[in-house]
């Protein structure tokens, strides 16, 4: 699996294995691989809700780079 | 009084004005009711009086105008009303249906001096607007576009359309930055108007830039609020309402009224009826990914141990199980060896004894043949021995045989013996020499 994986697929993702557990679909000998996963997914989710990424000035940069308003008005 | 030179009667500028005036004031002596579009209020702060310029338009094109002034209280009274009932104050570019009456000024000039406005007709003019701007919306299929895009499940990333001095602003930006549970927000301000005529212009503006920069933001939040309900059909408009439907990534409303709903709410991805309220309506989201993250967590930890521990007593209760019947086995077949033993050294034993019958038996049988065979043998030997000792010579010659012999062999015919051969014959007791005299084959 690729680590950097998205909050998205990892909620759902997550959520699968949350009702495959519930339903009781997972063996014992799954579990360990599971409880790994699942692990992973919620401080990838839990990270997630906590902190951004953006950045003020890249943004105002590339809104300057883009032209002006006009340009789009047509 | 006019003057009179030669044969010219010359008015004053000011007779000839006062005249207009008293002729137009004797014709126009009571008010009516007239609709007009006001081009403009043009309100001046220092006076307090309005001078509008009212026009009459077709297919786009004036085809009457007036100047027209509104004093102070009279404008003070109008624009009350308007707020009231309308909840939008007198401003450019409205219809209007006012009580006037004709007023000539010799100074000012023709004018229509506006008595009152009646906003029931204003209100009727831009509810038609309203409706004008949703049903076009509809025709082009656009009413409800935003509403299909799909929010992020944390829309997280906010460009705010706002003033930074909107009370509005201020109270989204507490709830959404001190919020307790720790979530975390970007917003970038894109500062705009947000009432009034021009609020059109700038939102929209606003609206275009951040489009270009889209891929940073979940979401587009038009705040307002701490405004009154005053100034607000800008967002009936149908430009307004239309960048916001086509906008390519969800906008939300919170433009803080107790009116009725505009259209660019309407056709909004959410609309909320205060700033405070749209906050909490992305917190909600947040907990929504949240809590389900949360219980997800304790419902593997537990169901983990519940199942390790089912699997281990199920282990144990196997292993219980197992050796139970392992041992059944082993009792089972440890008997089922030694049943198996006994009747192998029984089966042996009669066995044995059987072949030692039989073996007797032959032994009987061999000895039996063996002597019978013996005697019988014996018996043929005596004969054999009886018919040995009637055959030999002595017996023979005993019973008066001799045998004649010529150099010592046994003469058997006469052809072996001549006259005056010396042959000797042998008897059972002795010997004859004698010579023979003639011989004669037997005839």
């Amino acid at each position: 699996m690729s680590d950097k994986i998205g909050y998205t697929e990892a909620f759902e993702e997550l959520q699968q294995i949350v009702s495959e557990i519930e339903q009781g679909e997972i063996s014992v000998d799954e579990l360990s691989e599971k409880v790994k996963r699942a692990a992973l997914l919620i401080k990838v989710c839990k990270a997630k809700l906590t902190t951004t990424e953006e950045d003020v000035n890249k943004i105002l940069k590339e809104l300057d780079a883009s032209g002006t308003d006009n340009d789009d008005e047509g | 009084m006019p003057e009179k030179t030669n044969d010219k009667t010359i008015f004053s500028l000011l007779e000839v004005t006062q005249s207009i005036q008293k002729t137009i004031s004797e014709r126009y002596r009571s008010a009516f009711w007239v609709k007009a579009e006001m081009n403009k209020l043009n309100f001046y702060g220092h006076s307090g009086h309005c001078y509008p310029e009212l026009v009459e338009k077709q297919d786009g094109k004036v085809i009457a105008q007036i100047k027209a002034h509104l004093w102070k209280d009279d404008y003070i009274r109008a624009n009350n009303n308007f707020k009231a009932v309308l909840k939008e104050p007198l401003k450019d570019g409205i219809k209007i249906l006012f009580l006037a009456k004709v007023s000539f000024d010799p100074a000012h000039g023709l004018a229509l001096w506006i008595l009152d406005i009646d906003p029931s007709y204003t209100l009727g003019d831009l509810e038609r607007e309203k409706q004008e701007t949703i049903s076009r919306l509809q025709e082009e299929g656009i009413f409800n576009r935003n509403k299909t895009l799909k929010l992020p499940l944390l829309p997280q990333r906010i460009a705010i359309i706002s003033v930074e001095t909107s009370k509005g602003y201020v109270d989204f930006l507490k709830v959404i930055e001190t919020n307790s549970w720790n979530y975390a927000f970007f917003h970038l301000l894109f500062p705009s108007l947000l009432q009034g005529d021009k609020a059109v212009e700038a939102i929209c503006h606003q609206l275009r830039r951040i489009k270009r920069i889209k891929s940073h933001f979940d979401v587009v939040a038009i705040i307002r609020g701490g405004g009154g309900d005053i100034g607000l059909s800008c967002y009936n408009s149908y430009q307004l309402a239309k960048e916001t439907a086509l906008f390519p990534i969800p906008v939300i409303t919170g433009i803080g009224h107790a009116t009725n709903e505009t259209v660019t709410e309407m056709v909004s991805f959410s609309n909320a009826i205060t700033p405070t309220k749209l906050a909490e309506f992305l917190l909600q989201h947040f907990h929504n990914f949240s809590i389900p993250l949360q219980d997800g967590e304790r419902i593997i930890v537990d169901t983990s141990h519940q199942l390790i521990s089912e699997a281990k007593s199920k282990l144990h209760s196997e292993l219980k199980l197992f050796r139970s019947v392992t041992e059944n086995i082993l009792t089972a077949n440890r008997n089922e060896v030694r049943e198996l033993l006994k009747s192998v050294f029984h089966h042996a034993h009669s066995q044995i004894s059987r072949f030692k019958l039989i073996v007797s038996q032959l032994k009987d049988k061999l000895f039996s043949h063996a002597s019978l065979q013996c005697k019988q043998t014996q018996m043929e030997l005596k004969n054999i021995d009886k018919n040995i000792v009637n055959m030999s010579p002595q017996a023979v010659l005993k019973r008066g045989y001799s045998i004649t012999r010529f150099n010592g062999e046994a003469i058997k015919g006469t052809h072996t013996v001549r006259s005056g051969d010396t042959v000797s014959t042998t008897l059972f007791e002795g010997n004859i020499i004698s010579v023979v005299q003639s011989t004669n084959k037997l005839a």
